[in-house]
């Protein structure tokens, strides 16, 4: 017969053992879990059909507003994308067949499992999402998990139908990333000039610099912040020449005696000068890496162990922060991850801590898709 | 073989375990969806300590290890921390009633709430002192507030169920 006192010692070591024997790894809770998941799916099932109808209540009564603002603000932002998104996929295109011939890697060759958000965790403390795809698919644990915005999270725990995705937002989640710093953007407007000038410039063009200069640079805006390769100096120079038709008629003769009239004709020639894309070194996006971690509930993240480099500048609001990839690194190079949305800066040789507004909208994610990839440290060796 | 059923289903901690299931099909569905100021409402954690206020402190202990480890099995946190916590909770709202001299629907409803914010400011620390960062912040508070509103709120009727689930078992021959 157990006595208080002994339940609550006996109570208490258990939960230390089984803590521990899980922070171990061990493989015996992994299998409890398991178990345990098998036997609570059908509950949980029956218990999501069950409630829909108020959850549907629920969120009709606090959501509605919000919902018909969101839904007006989304269609004027599909509109505004449609065009961006064109330049953004032929860039995207063009830089993917650049990577590609220069034997880069990129993520176009990486397989992809494409999942669905079924649920997300009841905890307070974890922010974690479940998917319903899992080994069964080629899923593995460390695997990054992105959507059509950028990366989310990587996997935790894979079973054989479903598996565990932590977010990026998770305090327990970390990543290698580059931030990249791209000027200040300003917007100017060209009118159309009066009748008689002459100009290359015909059309309102947006046109990104850094500085307040008099020099006439344009550049293209491609609607990817950041993602611009350089800043390309569209310099034309008109050397146009125009030679006068010539027509020689020559009379030649034959053995045979017969003539034959050759007729050399030349055109007029325009000559232009090649455009040579150079990026002025004071406009290339310099990249600085930096460890970019989860801050839990309501927080954003943030990227730390940036250097307080004088060639790196003051880093701008809304420079992109992307996946930096390596040999070591879960996730491959090159994936959005957000942008820059405040810059503490710290005294001394610290360098600054740089708050990521996420990209993707993780608290709506539905499809995701989970990239089938390791690093080459994690890779097995066939013997 | 269904009286070997109905003997197994006397058991009270079975009963339990039957009840604590549907509780946590409603935590990871209904309650994982409303989200009241952005809380996660913890009917489990209702569940220790209405166990606890329903058949005193070591009862209420065991009951809520039993429930916070089937918490923790479908969580990614690890495994022991919902149950060692949910336990100190049961064990507490037990201790705590076992002081009331007349027992009213207001003070179980007080206890409910005192139980549920220690609750919920002790599964942060205890996932802190195993190693997980970061969620040690301010929002505990917050957390804690409306989890205890929340409960106050339903602890009688859940306070029922356990009473009844966690009823003694009646030999009859």
């Amino acid at each position: 017969m157990f006595t208080r006192r002994r339940a609550i010692i006996l109570l208490t070591l258990t939960s230390v053992l089984l803590i521990t024997m899980d922070l171990r790894g061990s493989s015996v809770t992994s299998a409890a879990r398991s178990a345990f998941g098998a036997l609570f799916r059908p509950v949980e099932s029956v218990a999501r059909v069950a409630t829909r109808p108020i959850e549907n209540a629920w969120h009709g009564i606090t959501d509605y507003n919000s919902v018909v603002n969101e839904n007006k603000r989304l269609k004027d932002q599909v509109a505004y994308d449609q065009g961006a998104g064109i330049s953004a996929v032929a860039s995207v295109r063009e830089a993917q067949e650049l990577l590609s011939l220069n034997g880069l890697p990129t993520l176009a060759g990486i397989n992809s499992c494409t999942a669905q958000v079924v649920g997300e965790s009841p905890s307070n403390y974890t922010q974690t999402v479940e998917i319903n795809r899992g080994t069964e698919c080629g899923i593995k644990v460390g695997m990054p998990v992105l959507n059509a915005a950028g990366l989310i999270g990587k996997v935790t725990d894979v079973f054989v139908k479903r598996a565990v995705v932590m977010l990026i937002t998770d305090p327990e989640y970390s990543l290698a990333v580059k931030v990249v710093n791209v000027p200040a953007t300003t917007t100017t407007t060209t009118l159309p000039l009066a009748p008689g000038e002459t100009s290359f410039v015909t059309a309102p063009t947006t046109t990104t610099t850094t500085t307040t200069t008099t020099i006439p640079k344009t550049t293209t805006t491609q609607g990817i912040k950041g993602f611009t390769p350089g800043s390309t100096i569209a310099t034309i120079a008109p050397a146009i020449t125009q030679a006068p038709a010539v027509t020689v008629n020559t009379a030649a003769t034959n053995s045979t005696g017969s003539s034959t009239t050759i007729t050399q004709s030349a055109t007029t020639t325009t000559t232009i000068a090649p455009s040579i894309t150079v990026p002025s070194g004071a406009d290339v996006p310099l990249r600085e890496t930096g460890a970019l971690e989860g801050r839990g509930l309501s927080q954003k993240p943030v990227v730390r162990f940036i250097e307080a480099d004088s060639r790196f500048g003051t880093i701008n609001i809304g420079s992109p922060v992307i996946s930096a990839g390596g040999a070591t690194s879960l996730a491959p190079p090159d994936i959005v991850l957000g942008t820059v949305s405040r810059v503490i800066n710290r005294q001394g040789t610290l360098g600054p801590i740089l708050e990521v507004k996420v990209a993707a909208n993780l608290d709506s994610l539905n499809f995701v898709r989970v990239l089938l990839y390791q690093p080459s440290t994690e890779k097995a060796t066939t013997p | 073989m269904i009286d070997r059923i109905v003997v197994v289903m006397e058991n009270r901690y079975v009963r339990l375990f039957m009840v604590a299931l549907l509780m946590l099909g409603l935590q990871t569905t209904l309650f994982n969806d409303l989200r009241p100021f952005g809380v996660c409402l913890q009917v489990m954690l209702l569940l220790a300590a209405s166990a606890g206020l329903a058949r005193g402190s070591e009862t209420g202990a065991i009951a809520g290890f039993m429930v916070g480890l089937m918490y923790d099995l479908v969580l990614t946190t690890p495994l022991g921390v919902g149950a060692i916590v949910f336990a100190v909770v049961g064990y507490l709202a037990g201790y705590a009633h076992s002081f009331v001299h007349e027992s009213t629907w207001w003070s179980r409803m007080l206890l409910a709430a005192i139980a549920s914010v220690g609750g919920m400011i002790l599964m942060p620390l205890a996932l802190t002192i195993v190693g997980t960062s970061g969620v040690m912040t301010f929002s505990v508070f917050k957390i804690a507030i409306v989890v205890a509103i929340f409960n106050a709120a339903f602890c009688l009727p859940v306070e029922r169920l356990c009473r009844w689930a966690l009823a003694e078992q009646v030999v009859s021959r």
